[in-house]
């Protein structure tokens, strides 16, 4: 145990060292960072200027043009940045040929988009032509916002047709809603911004997010530092003071260790953002524990895979092709997690729960979403994991105390096959 | 007491015997060398030994264990293949070694500074292993491997890349830790260094024993008879002695092969014929021995 622990000591304390743990810690953090400022910046409006945006009209009804205008220079007043530009093409000979010259200047580029309302638009069934040439996907909100001030024009003139007061119209239509989360206690009920809602959606995903990063984030950390014993002969040094198991299992404890300090340091930043921004993410000691217990489990299994692919491979580019199918496997909840959230009861959340590699990852995603799991669920799915553990780490151990001595070809699937029967 | 014993060991990979039934015995105490030629399968016995590969049958004991586990404290080995933590510097490379070899904080504030010392690595010792040159680093992991104060030290070939100086510095070390009593295995084919070091030798070829003595046996053994003489005068009377059975001319040297008899007599003959300027009695350097008795197994075989 002494040994096995000398040799977890230097695996924390060398990885540890290294410029990919350091980079890797700082940048995740970092990167979520830098998204969300810039995320916010954009919308804040504070983008630089935009190209104007020409919108051809051709009002058939002949009543609109003034709203329309009202409501462009009203836009162009507040938005400095952008500018939609009006520009009238009223009947000159008749209205196909009007619009017929309208479209033209739209292939042309002269404008941007081409409306045509109806005659009928206000008390008939006729409509707004909204019609654009390759629109630039730049353009599209630009859109979005036109087409209202079409609609709104149509709709404020209906009113004043069928004589509807618009204040009281918008007295009926304004419901006061507050989202209320009661507190613990009397009298500390808390108002729920949107962010929070998000924030509740968002929990269980980043408790999924840690297990992965915490089980693919150091085993990039186990296969370097197998690959490099190999490479500079260590191995054989090593072995005449440890047996390849202690070796084994001195690794996988040290890099636990790198997990677990990277889980904690992410989990602590990410705690004090949530404080930071009032957000109340509603985490029990009863999820913090299972959260253990499944990372170590999930760990242990992950680590003992890489071991075996590790011991068996040259160089960090062989253990890649290798990695394939095993990170396929992983990615899978990270692909569905929408609809595990969304269902955590669901067959396909149950389902995951049992299929060990995934385990670890679907069950604390789904006990973070706050479902009813089962206590037996979450009992079997610990025993299923466990198993799994022992039986991947007996094949593990086997195939690495064999492999780390080999160099050169990749041994096959048959070999490794015969190394699993030795004694 | 025998520190290591090999009985009826054997190892094939695929279809090549690398080691085909190997019997030995290290005495506890002795300087005992490894000789064969390259491909002999010597690295796989000490891999064997150290229970880094397992033997496809046979059985091997260190300290009278077959537990090779539980002896792994009181062992230093250096493989062939050398390697340490290129990025680690060398003193806490040399405290990581120590370290899993069962010495405490303690001991190893000592050792480390005292190993460096002995290898000339002292002003080395916050350097990373990446910049040492080879030798410096065959030095230091000839340190790592006796860090622990073994009592069996096992070395895959030491003396290679290491210049004579270096050569000499590590001589002397083992010839140290045999004058304390340890057990000392190396293997070599460089002759003249089992030579001067061993107490016993076994030369292997193609898995297979072909010699297993004490050196002093194997030279009185295998003494040819042959005698190298230069003599003033006429030296045609020498081919009529009784006890020749060749002569041999190169320039005023006569490489003379007798018979049985004892070199004495030879030499009283030849006082009393003729002047005596040059008297030698050859015995055999290893070199030669070697020569003779893996070519001889060798055209056995085929």
């Amino acid at each position: 145990m002494h040994r096995i622990l000398k040799v977890a000591q230097r695996e924390y304390i060398e990885t540890a060292k290294t410029k990919t743990f350091i980079i890797g810690l700082l940048m995740t953090p970092v990167i979520i960072g830098v998204i969300i400022f810039f995320t916010k910046a954009i919308s804040g409006g504070k983008a630089g200027p935009r190209p104007d945006i020409v919108v051809g009209v051709t009002d058939l009804s002949k009543t609109l043009a003034e709203d329309i205008k009202t409501s462009f220079d009203d836009y162009n007043k507040r938005n400095p940045n952008r500018q939609f530009l009006l520009q009238r093409l009223d009947i000159q000979q008749d209205a196909n040929s009007t619009e017929a010259k309208g479209k033209t200047k739209l292939r042309n580029g002269q404008l941007n988009a081409y409306v045509v309302l109806d005659e009928d638009i206000l008390e008939g069934p006729g409509k707004i032509r909204f019609y654009t040439y390759k629109p630039k996907p730049a353009n599209v909100d630009a859109f979005w916002t036109i087409e209202n001030f079409f609609r709104k024009a149509v709709e404020n003139r209906r009113y004043e047709i069928e004589k509807i007061d618009k204040k009281l119209l918008a007295r009926l239509r304004n419901v006061p809603l507050e989202r209320l989360e009661v507190g613990a206690a009397e009298g500390r009920e808390q108002v729920q911004s949107q962010g929070q809602r998000i924030a509740g959606m968002m929990v269980p995903f980043f408790f999924m997010y840690l297990i992965f990063m915490g089980m693919v984030g150091t085993g990039q950390h186990m296969l370097s530092s197998i690959i490099e014993e190999k490479n500079s002969r260590i191995i054989e040094v090593l072995l005449s003071a440890v047996s390849p198991f202690q070796l084994m299992a001195g690794k996988i404890l040290g890099l636990a260790g790198i997990g677990l300090t990277v889980m904690t340091l992410w989990s602590a930043a990410a705690y004090a953002a949530a404080s930071w921004q009032g957000l109340n993410v509603g985490v029990t000691p009863q999820l913090m524990v299972y959260f253990v217990i499944y990372y170590i489990l999930g760990y242990l299994l992950f680590s003992a895979i890489l071991t075996g692919i590790g011991s068996v491979c040259n160089t960090i580019k062989e253990t890649q092709s290798l990695m394939m199918p095993v990170m396929l496997i992983f990615i899978i909840p990270m692909i569905g997690w929408f609809k595990l959230v969304q269902s955590p009861d669901g067959t396909l959340a149950r389902a995951l729960s049992f299929v060990p590699p995934v385990t670890p990852m679907v069950m604390v995603l789904r006990l973070a979403a706050g479902s009813n799991v089962l206590f037996v669920e979450i009992g079997a799915s610990i025993l299923v994991l466990a198993a799994a553990v022992l039986l991947v780490t007996w094949a593990a151990a086997k195939i690495f105390r064999t492999g780390i001595l080999m160099y050169g070809k990749r041994p096959g699937p048959l070999e490794i096959l015969r190394w699993l029967r030795q004694s | 007491m025998n520190a290591v014993t090999l009985e009826n060991v054997c190892k094939s990979f695929g279809q090549v015997h690398a080691v085909d039934n190997l019997s030995v015995q290290v005495p506890a105490g002795s300087v005992y060398g490894f000789l064969g030629p390259n491909g002999a399968g010597k690295t796989t016995t000490i891999r064997m030994i150290m229970n880094i590969i397992r033997p496809d049958s046979g059985r091997i004991e260190i300290f009278q264990d077959g537990q090779i586990e539980r002896v792994k404290n009181r062992i230093g080995y250096m493989p062939e293949e050398r390697g340490l933590y290129r990025k680690m510097t060398v003193r806490k490379v040399l405290a990581y070694f120590g370290a899993i070899k069962g010495l405490d904080t303690k001991e190893l504030a000592h050792r480390v500074p005292h190993w460096l010392q002995r290898v000339d690595l002292a002003g080395w010792a916050d350097k990373r292993v990446e910049e040492l040159s080879r030798g410096m680093h065959q030095k230091l992991q000839f340190a790592v491997t006796v860090i622990n104060n073994p009592e069996l030290v096992i070395l895959d070939e030491p003396f290679s890349g290491l210049d004579p100086l270096n050569q000499d510095l590590l001589k002397n070390i083992i010839l140290e830790m045999r004058n304390e009593d340890k057990t000392i295995i190396f293997s070599t084919h460089v002759m003249h260094e089992a030579e001067k070091l061993c107490d016993f030798i076994l030369l292997i070829n193609k898995g297979k024993s072909i010699l297993d003595d004490t050196l002093d046996h194997i030279r009185s053994r295998q003494s040819a008879h042959t005698v190298s003489v230069e003599l003033v005068g006429d030296t045609g009377f020498v081919e009529t002695l009784p006890m020749v059975t060749a002569v041999k001319s190169e320039g005023n040297r006569l490489d003379v092969s007798l018979t049985d008899a004892d070199t004495q007599q030879f030499l009283q003959a030849l006082v009393q014929r003729a002047k005596v300027r040059a008297f030698e009695v050859k015995v055999p350097s290893l070199h030669e021995i070697f020569v003779n008795l893996v070519g001889a197994s060798d055209a056995q075989n085929s």
